[in-house]
């Protein structure tokens, strides 16, 4: 049967265009429930005893929810007790229409067998399709057909089975007309909470149950906190006109009545817009899209450089810490930022966040305050019943709304991830906010794998070169299993010296656009974590098959030079730069730090890595001959001169002067920068130099003009030696493949759109995957002094800042800050001046690469921001520094500790 | 325009007949062929109408579009006409063989139609000088059997009767920029008011006698027609003369004043009918062009 579907649109050009779809209803659309004997279906999803035992319905039943309670309450769906759900292609389609992440989730839902969640094309099926009537608007019209819908599904059910104990369908919905207008057509319908809660021996269930709108109104004060947010098409006006400007929220870390919002401009202007107080953040939440409007001139403000910390207790949502708002009125001119405050939200970028549990004072109040590890995003209110289970526990909560009275955005509960401290839990909880994607490599990516066992084929030979009369070898520390550079160096005849970079074939096994390459592309980069890899190709590929391991046969990409014995290649001189690499000696029973050292660098390090250096550029040049607008390269932009201000003081405070008008000089200054007596020095410096540079980056030729790699003073660059932990290597694998006629090419390999948006999820990766390492180095550092106990330690003044000073301590690699102004404590005379830059605490002045003492220990008052401590020893400044405690003699066999 | 070849013979016998007010498929002088009329024929139209007389098909389709304000009216909207001569109807229109034809049909479809007599054209205009709805008349011919004029005009009085526009308001803001936001809803329509659009009918003169809704054959037998286009009050809004032929005062009267009497007997069971179409909704059996 055929109808048609009319809708009207409005063209671009600002025509009015009247699109009419065909429709075809069909009579071949099964029920899906084993116990039906009429439909012809040949695996029924939904089981003929689906075991739910409600208190509402005592009978077997299945589930068909309405669209906001898939959009609201996914988390309670995704519970392995909810199982034989019908979800209508209305629904599906709704959901589709208003949440990505939702549909993507609940899409999974549907793929798990063990869930039995049936899709019923209701719109396709001649019985339940139902046409728009006039007067009716698109979301009526969609209620009534799930209301027609359900109604065919009991009236179907009840021909399939004359048994008296019946199979029934229950529609879930929160919306009251519905529901009305269900009960009227004796439908079986419930709220979802009632539903819920109905459920027997599943209380956990209800703490994942997201806020409805009416419940909301008792867990607050009636009081209006915030300014009503401006509807979308208000927002979209006042943008057009510029009154409003869009951009992205981004909270301040140290300071949660502070945040800022990103514009960008046209090109490469943008702006950020300064927002503080409560009422001008208007319950914006980090990372969302939010209109602001700007202040007149004569009200800019400048930031503020406290720290604040929201430590506001649940109860006080009414008294506002009023001291903190008018503070620092008097700024100077410069220093005042364009500011504004927060009109309305364009998108919620909201997901589940890692934190932990506040209890209520009150003891039996189910009502607690969640506090997110992030310090970006505000404390959340949630309900729960097993408070005194999760205390103490790393938790995950999902923001459900943030009504205009409340204090906090109101939250469920999504999961428990295990005990706050405990190794496996702190990993997750950093995998998980730093957005790394580490689950197991789904079925699909494991079916791309060549079959086992794997062996190279004469087809694999046509095309390659055989090098297996060379002797190759690998340099990689004791222990390492993705192996993916290799060299060789042989003399020719005449007397020139052959070498060869062998890396391994990647782009071999993973073939474009198949689920595996999909999700390495996503991954983007493997992360390291202390004791732990999270693989970005499976393991067989990563240690095996693509692992360039010895007295194997492996495919390999090669890159070989022929030089003379004075290796007179033309040498750009690469900046050297330095930041301290720990490694821990781990404990191989407990896999507790044992012992924490900097890494040293081998000279056959270097050997490698100059090596690896040359074949990368050579490739960069190839590729980017070969294929101007779509190679994958990686930039390096020089710094602004301003950058490195810090580092010329400093300098200069030793009587040394640093050129910092190239890379070059840089280098070169920073290898004349010596102090006698003080060996440490220019590894300080380099340091320092470090952390003025900026942030290297993917990007793709065809989208930018500037390829210079400024760190490795060359004109061109990119990653081709490490495919088996990087994507972007791939990628340059694959255009290389292309350009010495090796492999075919693919469309999105030449599309320099989607070359340019690779860079951009590869480049995010890399540097989540580099906050990541970091973290997990500093949970490992904090979980070595645990065990250490406190220690005395010397170390070097590496910043000044208005109220403390940073301390490096070469042996541990290990920085720290020393506050001046304690909480608890007078704040001691403090003057700081920067043009040294030196803080002059009481008597005594410090100076960057000032020698000091310090103790150092772990502060456990927060569990969930563990952090370092550190105590000036010496000098010795009355008031300010403490006495040195005595070190207790670490055991010398640390086996009888057990 | 099709045209069949008529010999001598059959000539006087239709020329006979018409004088005793007989013709050869027995009508008399005013009557019509058989009519049958369809609206909402064609689903990506905004508004449309199938009509056959005899043999004759047409089918007319309206879509309505944003488009600006002609400067003299800036606070009307206008129609469009475009006849399309498929070499479907006949063969003589393969090719560019129609296009005259087409050309002919349309300049009198905009003489008659576009009009602020015929048409509300105010109640087109969306913001005067800045928007309005144009509508775009196109005429299919289906089939050729003489009296095109007529035929095509009650399509187009019955496909403006059927035309539905969508609402549209427009919203202002601050800066006084101006955006046309549409109804979400399809069945939020503006109708027309086709109470004024005229019919047009052509009368020809065979003979001494002139007929209405002549046939190919009888218009062989003529040398010229009149074509009036006539309101439901009898109001005739335009008259052409076509064909080689002259026509002497005397008959022009006479042959208005029967056009007149004519187009006002058809203006009336005509609304009637598209009115009862109308109430069925969509309970209506559609048609369409197999059935």
């Amino acid at each position: 049967m055929l109808k048609s579907k009319t809708f009207m649109k409005k063209t671009r050009s600002g025509g009015v265009m009247k699109i009419v779809r065909e429709h075809y209803l069909r009579d071949d659309i099964w029920c899906g429930s084993e116990i039906c004997t009429e439909c012809k279906q040949e695996s029924p999803v939904l089981q003929r005893d689906p075991s739910i035992e409600s208190n509402l319905c005592s009978y077997p039943h299945y589930v068909i929810p309405d669209t906001n309670v898939v959009l609201h309450q996914i988390d309670v769906l995704e519970d392995p007790v909810i199982r034989n759900v019908i979800i209508l292609q209305t629904v599906l389609q709704e959901v589709r229409h208003r949440s990505a992440p939702v549909y993507k989730r609940l899409k999974d839902i549907i793929h798990e067998q063990e869930k039995h969640f049936y899709t019923f094309t209701n719109e396709h099926h001649r019985e339940t399709f139902i046409e728009r009537e006039p007067g009716e608007s698109a979301n009526d019209r969609n209620d009534r057909a799930i209301r027609v819908a359900a109604k065919w599904y009991g009236q179907h059910l009840e021909k399939a089975e004359s048994e008296a104990d019946a199979l029934k369908v229950v529609l879930l919905t929160n919306d009251l007309g519905n529901k009305q207008k269900a009960e009227e057509s004796s439908l079986l319908v419930y709220r979802c909470e009632e539903y819920i809660k109905s459920l027997i021996g599943n209380p956990e269930l209800v703490d994942r149950l997201a806020l409805s709108n009416d419940d909301k109104h008792d867990i607050t004060s009636s009081k209006v906190l915030f300014p009503e947010h401006l509807p979308l098409s208000r927002i979209q006006a006042g943008i057009k006109s510029g009154t409003f400007l869009q951009g992205t929220f981004r909270a301040s870390r140290d300071n949660y009545l502070e945040a800022t919002v990103f514009v960008q401009g046209e090109g490469e202007d943008s702006t950020e817009v300064l927002i503080q107080g409560l009422q001008n953040l208007n319950r914006a939440v980090y990372q969302d899209v939010v209109a602001v409007q700007l202040y007149p001139r004569n009200q800019w403000l400048a930031p503020s450089s406290v720290m604040l910390q929201d430590e506001g207790a649940a109860k006080d949502d009414n008294e506002e810490d009023k001291e903190e708002e008018d503070e620092e009125k008097s700024v100077t001119e410069a220093a005042r930022k364009p500011t504004g405050k927060v009109v309305g939200i364009i998108k919620r970028n909201w997901r589940p966040f890692c934190g932990m549990l506040n209890l209520s004072q009150i003891k039996e109040s189910t009502r607690h305050l969640f506090t997110p590890a992030d310090r970006r995003i505000p404390r959340i209110r949630i309900e729960t019943r097993q408070a005194a289970t999760l205390a103490g526990q790393r938790i995950m909560v999902a923001i459900d709304g943030w009504p205009k009275h409340s204090r906090y955005p109101n939250g469920h509960f999504v999961r428990s991830l295990g005990n706050a401290g405990d190794k496996e839990t702190e990993q997750m909880v950093l995998l998980l906010e730093h957005d790394v994607p580490h689950q197991a490599f789904s079925q699909a990516v494991l079916s791309s794998l060549p079959k086992m066992p794997w062996a190279i084929t004469p087809e694999d030979m046509v095309r390659r070169e055989d090098l297996r009369h060379l002797s190759v070898c690998s340099v990689d520390p004791p222990g390492c299993t993705d192996i993916d550079d290799a060299l060789h160096c042989r003399e020719l005849d005449n007397g020139n010296v052959e070498v060869g970079v062998h890396i391994a074939d990647v782009s071999h096994f993973i073939r474009p656009c198949n689920a595996m390459d999909k999700e390495a592309a996503n991954r983007g980069t493997t992360v390291y974590l202390c004791g732990k890899r999270i693989d970005m190709v499976p393991e067989l590929l990563s240690s095996n098959l693509c692992s360039l391991r010895s007295n194997v046969e492996r495919l390999a990409f090669s890159c070989i030079w022929e030089m003379n014995h004075k290796a007179e290649i033309i040498k750009t001189r690469a900046l050297t730069l330095s930041s301290l690499e720990v490694r821990f000696h781990i404990d191989s029973e407990t896999h507790d730090p044992i012992d924490l050292q900097t890494k040293e660098l081998m000279e056959t390090n270097s050997m490698v890595e100059e090596f690896m250096l040359l074949a990368n550029i050579s490739v960069a040049q190839k590729i980017y001959d070969e294929f101007p607008d779509c190679a994958m390269l990686r930039k390096h932009p020089a710094p602004p001169p301003s950058n490195y201000d810090i580092l010329l003081k400093a300098a200069k405070s030793k009587d040394v002067e640093i050129h910092t008008d190239s890379a070059k000089a840089l280098a070169d200054s920073l290898d004349m920068a010596r102090v006698d007596g003080f060996p440490y020095f220019n590894t300080l410096l380099r340091i320092l130099a470090t952390r003025c540079m900026m942030q290297a980056v993917y990007f793709c030729s065809g989208m930018d003009t500037d390829f210079h790699h400024y760190g490795l003073a060359s004109a061109i660059y990119t990653h081709f030696t490490s495919p088996i932990r990087r994507y972007a290597d791939i990628i340059v694998h694959r255009l290389l493949a292309v350009a010495i006629e090796a492999d075919s090419t693919y469309p999105d390999l030449m599309d320099k759109q989607k070359q340019s948006a690779l860079s951009t999820n590869l480049n995010y990766r890399h540097k989540m995957s580099q906050y990541a390492q970091r973290a997990s180095v500093a949970f490992h550092t904090q979980l070595f002094f645990k065990s250490r106990g406190i220690l005395n330690e010397e170390g070097f003044v590496l910043f000044v800042r208005k109220n403390a000073i940073i301390v490096l301590i070469p042996k541990f690699g290990l920085e720290g800050t020393v506050f001046f102004d304690a909480k608890h404590k007078a704040t001691p005379k403090l003057v700081f001046d920067e043009e040294g830059p030196t803080l002059k605490v009481e008597q005594h002045t410090f100076h960057i690469f000032d020698m000091v003492k310090v103790t150092i220990s772990l502060d456990a008052s927060n569990i969930q921001h563990q952090k370092i401590r550190m105590s000036l020893i010496e000098p010795v400044i009355s008031g300010v520094s403490v006495p040195a405690p005595v070190v207790e003699p670490q055991a010398k066999k640390p086996k009888l500790d057990r | 325009m099709a045209t069949v070849q008529v010999s001598e013979a059959e000539k006087v016998y239709i020329l006979h007949g018409i004088r005793d007010d007989l013709r050869v498929d027995g009508r008399g002088c005013e009557d019509y062929r058989h009519m049958e009329i369809e609206t909402d024929v064609v689903s990506n139209t905004d508004g449309s109408a199938k009509v056959t007389l005899g043999h004759t098909a047409v089918l007319v389709g309206i879509k309505a579009d944003i488009g600006k304000p002609r400067p003299g009216v800036p606070n009307e909207g206008y129609l469009e006409f475009f006849v399309d001569c498929s070499a479907n109807a006949t063969p003589e229109f393969e090719g560019r063989g129609g296009e005259e034809l087409g050309t002919e049909l349309s300049n009198t479809l905009y003489k008659v139609f576009n009009n602020k007599h015929s048409v509300d054209l105010k109640s087109l205009c969306i913001s005067a000088g800045e928007h309005c709805w144009v509508l775009y008349v196109d005429v299919l011919l289906l089939q050729c059997d003489g009296n095109l004029y007529d035929a095509i005009s009650v399509a187009i009085k019955a496909a403006l009767f059927n035309t539905k526009i969508p609402k549209v308001h427009i919203s202002a803001d601050e800066e006084g920029g101006k955006e046309i936001e549409l109804s979400d809803d399809p069945y939020d329509c503006m109708r027309l008011d086709v109470e004024n659009v005229p019919c047009i009918v052509t009368l020809c003169k065979v003979g001494h006698r002139h007929v209405v809704d002549v046939t190919l054959q009888e218009k062989a037998c003529s040398v010229a027609s009149l074509i009036i286009s006539v309101t439901h009050t009898g109001t005739v809004t335009c008259t052409r003369k076509v064909g080689g032929g002259s026509l002497d005062p005397e008959s022009i009267f006479e042959m208005t004043e029967a056009g007149k009497r004519v187009g006002k007997a058809l203006h009336a069971p005509l609304m009637k009918l598209l009115q009862q179409e109308e109430s069925l909704g969509k309970t209506r059996q559609k048609v369409g062009f197999l059935g």
